[in-house]
């Protein structure tokens, strides 16, 4: 089947290196000629899950597959897991450390606001386990 | 398009100095010279500070010959005001200048600063705080930056015109004048506002000189001056030269306190960009970026240090006061559309390599696979700015993997192996040593 897939491993606490997956995914949707307004929502998303991964779960790993007609992005991590999704997802809940909002970090908007630019969204977590955050953008046209 | 600059061809030395300085990848060494892929230049400059051969140079109109007619209307852009310490105001300029019969419309553009100021100071207060920030029309490297790896950015670009071409409008329609305008540019991105300007059809202008070509033809041996022209009590416009200098503008005409980012440099432009693009600048309403160190004094085409350029704007004393008399014009004048971006801004990025989804798919999967066969040190040999760049030219049939001096390397090392085991090989009438 026709698939592009790649795949990111994330440090927790890598602040420098954040945003390498969503660049490289999004320059491969560029090349495929997926619309710029996709593209950009996509980006959010992987950026966003990146920098969960970096401040929340001690690092883990993004997946990304586009198909002919969707982009799936996966980012799952062994962390320590999310005890209350819904309270996660409301708009500036965080649990970030006071110096991780001292970079400008951790303003309780990254869920949301992956949720606001995903077509479908499911967290699969386990306290102590780790979580799946796994997302889909549909290609339209 | 690559109207700012232009190459050289028997200066080129076939080096990858300027290929991999390009933010948007956007050259080629091929066949020992360079190329530019038209479509991808910003005409930002980064290429002419890197080449060592000064092979490429600013795309200038001729002064001499323009300077031959009998009267040169020109258009300053700010920075041309802060090049030079034997000339140190503006009336005094004004006045080398008129005793060459050039005529610079310094008071129009006084105005067209002032009223650009003012219109992005109005519109900033009323946008809804959705749509903020917006970006500053003023860099035209930055325009295309946008255009070309930030499309979805577009949106959020400021509605107005560059305070150049107002400036020139104003004065023509004032004085009904329609000779020909000569812009002093400092940068290749501003010769390109005149000969392919975004955001409206054609421009005011019709020719280009660097500032710098200007500032030496009057320090060497230039005219003398007696301080007999009037001062030029405006001189807000000329912090425009300097990063921060436009927000500044806007802020003094604004009622509110706004919350205004400013940078400089490719690097920090890029990075802000990015930032807007995912969303991180909440709460900011205004971004001012600027293509070169600085801003516009850092541009490629001046004469002077940027350093010295900004020690100059420090020292002199801006005249924020805005007169009764000033702002009744300006805001005469901002009724009019005369300042409003006359046509929508359009993205201009490298064709996908195929129109159809599922070829497109095949193609980028072949590209990667290629691509981590390539060494990924982007040494720059085989003409291109980076690995991954040889990768999609190959796929888009503009290059091959033997382009690859590492791949020949390793090519030629199987056929060396190979002829070791052809030369290894005993005619069947000799007999094998040994056996």
């Amino acid at each position: 089947m026709n698939i592009i897939q790649d795949e990111f491993q994330v440090q927790g606490g890598d602040f420098a290196n954040v945003g390498t997956a969503s660049t490289a995914l999004k320059s491969s949707l560029e090349m495929i000629g997926i619309p710029s307004a996709i593209r950009r929502r996509v980006s959010i998303i992987a950026y966003e899950a990146e920098m969960n991964l970096v401040i929340h779960a001690g690092g883990g790993v993004i997946r990304y597959y586009v198909y002919p007609d969707r982009i799936n992005i996966v980012a799952e991590d062994e962390g320590p897991g999310i005890p209350d999704i819904d309270l996660a997802m409301e708009e500036g809940y965080s649990t970030a450390s006071d110096e991780i909002r001292e970079l400008g970090f951790g303003a309780g908007m990254g869920l949301s606001n992956i949720k606001r630019n995903a077509d479908t969204m499911e967290i699969r977590s386990e306290v102590g386990e780790g979580t799946v955050i796994d997302s889909v953008i549909f290609i339209s046209g | 398009m690559s109207f700012g600059i232009k190459v050289q061809e028997s200066r080129c030395a076939g080096c990858a100095n300027c290929i991999q300085s390009c933010p948007t990848e956007a050259m080629r060494v091929i066949d020992g010279c360079v190329t530019i892929i038209e479509d991808l230049c910003i005409d930002c400059g980064e290429c002419m500070r890197k080449c060592p051969h000064k092979a490429i140079v600013m795309n200038e109109d001729d002064w001499e010959l323009i300077h031959s007619q009998e009267k040169v209307v020109l258009a300053s852009d700010p920075v041309f005001y802060v090049q030079m310490n034997a000339y140190s105001s503006q009336s005094l300029i004004r006045e080398a200048l008129a005793s060459w019969h050039v005529w610079d419309i310094t008071e129009y553009m006084g105005l067209a600063f002032d009223l650009t100021a003012y219109s992005l100071a109005n519109i900033l207060e009323n946008e809804d705080h959705q749509n903020l920030p917006l970006i500053s029309t003023y860099c035209p490297a930055v325009l295309r930056l946008i255009e070309t790896n930030f499309p979805e950015l577009i949106g959020r670009i400021a509605p107005v015109d560059s305070p150049l071409e107002v400036g020139v409008a104003i004065w023509r329609e004032v004085t009904g004048n329609t000779d020909s305008v000569t812009l002093l540019a400092p940068c290749p991105a501003k010769i390109t506002l005149v000969h392919n300007p975004e955001g409206r059809e054609s421009s005011n202008m019709q020719f280009t000189v660097s500032v710098g070509k200007l500032v030496r033809a009057l320090l060497a041996g230039g005219p003398k001056v007696h301080a007999s022209f009037p001062e030029v009590p405006n001189n807000r416009w000329l912090e425009w030269a300097i990063v921060g200098g436009e927000s500044a503008h806007i802020s003094n005409f604004s009622e509110r306190k706004l919350s205004t980012i400013s940078v400089s440099g490719m690097r920090n432009t890029m990075d802000l960009l990015k930032e807007m693009e995912l969303g991180r600048l909440r709460g900011v309403d205004y971004i001012e970026c600027r293509s070169c160190d600085l801003g516009c004094i850092g541009g490629i085409g001046n004469a002077e240090s940027r350093f010295l350029s900004k020690m100059r704007l420090d020292h002199s004393k801006t005249n924020w006061d805005v007169g009764e008399e000033e702002l009744r014009t300006i805001k005469e004048w901002h009724k009019t559309d005369i300042w409003k971006l006359k046509k929508e801004l359009k993205p201009s990025q490298r064709a996908p390599l195929s129109e159809d989804l599922n070829e497109a798919m095949v193609k980028l999967k072949e590209m990667n696979r290629i691509y981590s066969e390539l060494p990924q040190i982007n040494c720059g040999s085989c003409g291109r700015p980076s690995c991954r760049a040889l990768a999609e030219d190959i796929i888009r049939g503009q290059g091959e993997v033997n382009d690859c001096i590492f791949k020949i390397r390793e090519n030629i090392q199987e056929l060396g192996k190979e002829i070791v085991e052809l030369s290894d090989r005993m005619p069947h009438t000799l007999k094998r040593k040994g056996s």
